[in-house]
């Protein structure tokens, strides 16, 4: 029962960084996990990366 | 098919309640239940015969999202989270503010305009880029039109896209200035968000990596705390009046704002900031329609008013042809939004049928908080209404005709309301926000009250305020941004070093050029006797409305080379309505001989007058024209090289080659 209220909670946290569009690093990481391959970035270079892109994005009237 | 029959009953009854009514007031629950029966069946009905029959939307392809699936921009989302998202990063500032300078008209032609309007041509609009791109890996409105039409329209949509760009950040940032003038409540809270999100970006950046939930978390309790502390601040001997400015002074803060927000890291400032009005904006627009749903509150706006026809209006002149359908953009059809259609949103999309919900869905979600909007203005009292919306220059000149339609209020009741809302004054309060604020603070109000609490009426107003102040800001960061990523691009075919995008000289250089680029039309704005919104939001809507035909000539050339030409009026339709309605409201701002509506007509009139500031009007009036004129040109031409396209491949003379990329079947069909 507590494990499963726990990966709801983990859900629903995911959830909402997607819709506000926040970085998820644990979530590349099971990315990498299910693709098959190690990480291609640290933490940091993810971070860096993320906000990059998000830096081109428009946001609207 | 009985229960459709029922809710398209049921709508027509909203609309026959609302257009029959006369003289008495109206209920805003009749509006809501038209506005939400017409997008039901439009819903179910129309937007599955485009994703069915016109775009074959194909279960069995893999989207860009499940191709390139790279765990950072390419990731294949939920369908509702990124409903959120899509929504979060299409509502902005416009539906809200356009609705609000509609209601001069009465609440019916801008309800109507909103709900059609959504439902035939902005939410098609959304649908047929997010399709095109998602069919294109994910590829921008200005790669579409380069690939698909041809290049020069390539860079006439992209140099079009620049200069809206500039007109939007300028009427945008004239909102925030008329909102916050003498409100030392208002800029307290606005000035605290620019610290507290420098404190969010060191905590998830520097102080504790990734961790963005707490970093939000703590912010948004710190928003609140400013929200709350604006009261006392407005209230102190000595930080009040340090904290009341006027608009010039409020202009120079926005531009050095604007600067300095577009050149640092975006993790520092844009970002956080970000976070904090997207929680908000989602927040506010749900408890919103459950505070109407609760309150139902009457609609004290006559249906029509008089200057729906004299086309005198003090908010904005014109006649409700064309006028009220430029000056509804965002809401009803929005060019910008195939910016972001064809932006992030398509390289998330898990599968391609999710596109319906997310392309026309979340644009009906739009129009109704544009819907939303129009209940909050229009359940003010008309006379209030238009006291807080005009000029007195402006208002002046229509006194006749609102004395005669019973749309006045006396000073006292003015001042009443301004001390009710926590704000020294609420006259010639242009822009839009306040009026919404007051409506919004009412309606909240009364749910508070309503529930054994305080009215809280002055809290709520400031609330209602930072929220909108909130996510103009962030349009103004990302826009600044975006504006000097295009310029430096432009500017690289000429010196290709300006092009590296962390090249210092470079990246100052062309964020100063974009800031004074909308810092003129700012500034002109604030000074403008009739109050600046009366000529930039016009301008601002017909430029919108125009990227918006950009955007259908794209889907409409990319629907003819798939061999739907059958099906093209789905485009077509709206582009054509677009055109019509645009090009007469640009060539009326332009060359009417009515002084209070061309801009040249008006520049003609201040020639040789003695007031010191004839001069400047006239040139400002010349360049509002030349601006005009200017979009006329670049879009006529789009429109005609994208004919000449069509032409081409009808006839056959060229063969109908698009860059759709080739279908790879999905893993999701085959059963994960």
């Amino acid at each position: 029962m507590r494990r499963e209220t726990e990966t709801v909670a983990r859900r629903l946290v995911r959830a909402v960084r997607q819709i506000i569009g926040m970085p998820d690093y644990e979530a590349y990481l099971e990315h990498c996990e299910r693709a098959g391959h190690a990480p291609r970035l640290t933490e940091e270079q993810y971070l860096k990366e993320f906000f990059e892109a998000k830096g081109k994005g428009v946001r609207c009237c | 098919m009985l229960l459709w029959g029922g809710i398209s009953a049921l709508g027509a009854a909203g609309f026959g309640v609302l257009a029959l009514s006369r003289g008495e007031t109206v209920n805003a629950a009749w509006l809501l239940v038209a506005a939400v029966c017409t997008y039901a069946v439009a819903y179910r009905f129309y937007s599955r015969f485009l994703a069915a029959r016109v775009f074959g939307l194909d279960e069995r392809r893999a989207t860009p999202a499940e191709r390139f699936n790279n765990g950072r921009d390419f990731v294949p989302t939920n369908k509702w989270v990124l409903y959120g998202h899509h929504f979060a990063a299409i509502a902005g500032a416009g539906p809200l503010v356009g609705p609000v300078l509609a209601a001069q008209f009465g609440f019916l032609p801008g309800t109507i305009w909103l709900v059609i309007g959504v439902v035939l041509g902005g939410a098609v609009q959304d649908f047929t880029i997010l399709f095109c791109s998602l069919r294109r890996d994910g590829k921008s409105l200005g790669q579409m039109a380069k690939e698909e039409v041809n290049p020069a329209a390539g860079a006439m949509a992209m140099l079009a896209v620049l200069f809206i760009m500039i007109i939007l950040l300028a009427v945008l940032a004239l909102i925030v200035v008329n909102a916050l003038r003498a409100s030392p409540w208002g800029l307290f809270t606005i000035a605290c968000t620019v610290p507290i999100a420098l404190l969010m970006g060191w905590w998830m950046k520097v102080w504790r990596p990734g961790r963005v939930g707490e970093a939000s978390v703590a912010g948004a309790a710190l928003l609140l705390l400013a929200l709350v502390g604006g009261g006392w601040v407005s209230a102190h001997p000595t930080l009040g009046p340090a904290f009341t400015h006027t608009g010039v002074a409020l202009t120079a803060m926005m531009i050095a704002y604007g600067f300095v927000a577009s050149v640092l890291p975006v993790w520092m400032l844009l970002c956080p900031r970000d976070y904090l009005s997207t929680f908000l904006k989602i927040a506010t627009v749900l408890s919103l329609g459950v505070a109407i749903l609760v309150i139902l509150p009457p609609l004290r706006m006559p249906a029509l008013t008089p200057f729906a026809t004299l086309g005198e209006g003090p908010v904005f002149a014109g006649k409700l042809f064309p006028f009220a359908f430029i000056t509804i953009a965002c809401g009803a059809i929005s060019g910008f939004h195939a910016l972001v259609a064809s932006g992030t949103t398509p390289k998330m999309i898990e599968r391609e049928s999710d596109a319906r919900m997310i392309g026309y869905g979340g644009m009906l979600m739009e129009s109704f908080v544009g819907v939303m909007a129009m209940i909050a203005a229009c359940t003010l009292d008309p006379g209030v209404y238009f006291a807080m919306n005009t000029t007195p220059v402006a208002l002046a000149q229509a006194s006749d005709v609102m004395r005669h339609a019973g749309f006045v209020v006396s000073p006292e009741t003015m001042q009443a309301l301004a001390a009710r809302m926590g704000e020294q004054t609420l006259i010639a309060r242009t822009g839009g926000a306040p009026s919404l604020a007051v409506g919004m603070a009412q309606i909240f109000a009364g749910v508070t009250s309503g529930l054994g609490g305080k009215a809280l009426t002055a809290l709520w107003y400031h609330f209602a305020i930072m929220f909108e102040a909130l996510f103009i800001l962030t349009t103004i960061d990302t826009g600044t941004r975006v504006g000097r990523f295009m310029l430096q691009e432009i500017l690289g075919h000429a010196w290709p070093r300006f092009r590296e995008t962390s090249w210092y000289p470079s990246v100052l250089a062309s964020s100063a050029l974009v800031v004074a680029a909308w810092g003129y039309f700012l500034y002109q704005g604030v000074i403008d006797p009739l109050g600046g919104i009366n000529s930039l939001w016009p301008l601002f809507g017909i430029s919108n409305q125009l990227l918006a035909a950009v955007a259908l000539c794209v889907g409409t050339t990319i629907l003819i080379k798939m061999g739907k030409a059958r099906f093209a009026w789905v485009t077509l339709a709206p582009l054509a309505w677009l055109v019509t309605v645009t090009m007469t409201a640009g060539w009326q701002k332009v060359f009417s001989s009515d002084a209070r509506l061309g801009f040249l007509a008006h520049a003609a009139s201040l020639v040789g007058s003695v007031d010191p500031n004839a001069p400047r009007l006239v040139f400002n009036d010349r360049l509002d024209a030349g601006v005009a004129l200017l979009f006329m040109v670049i879009v006529t031409l789009l429109i005609v090289t994208s004919v000449w396209e069509w032409w081409a491949v009808l006839t056959r003379s060229k063969p109908a080659v698009t860059r759709e990329a080739p279908f790879v079947e999905s893993a999701y069909a085959a059963g994960d």
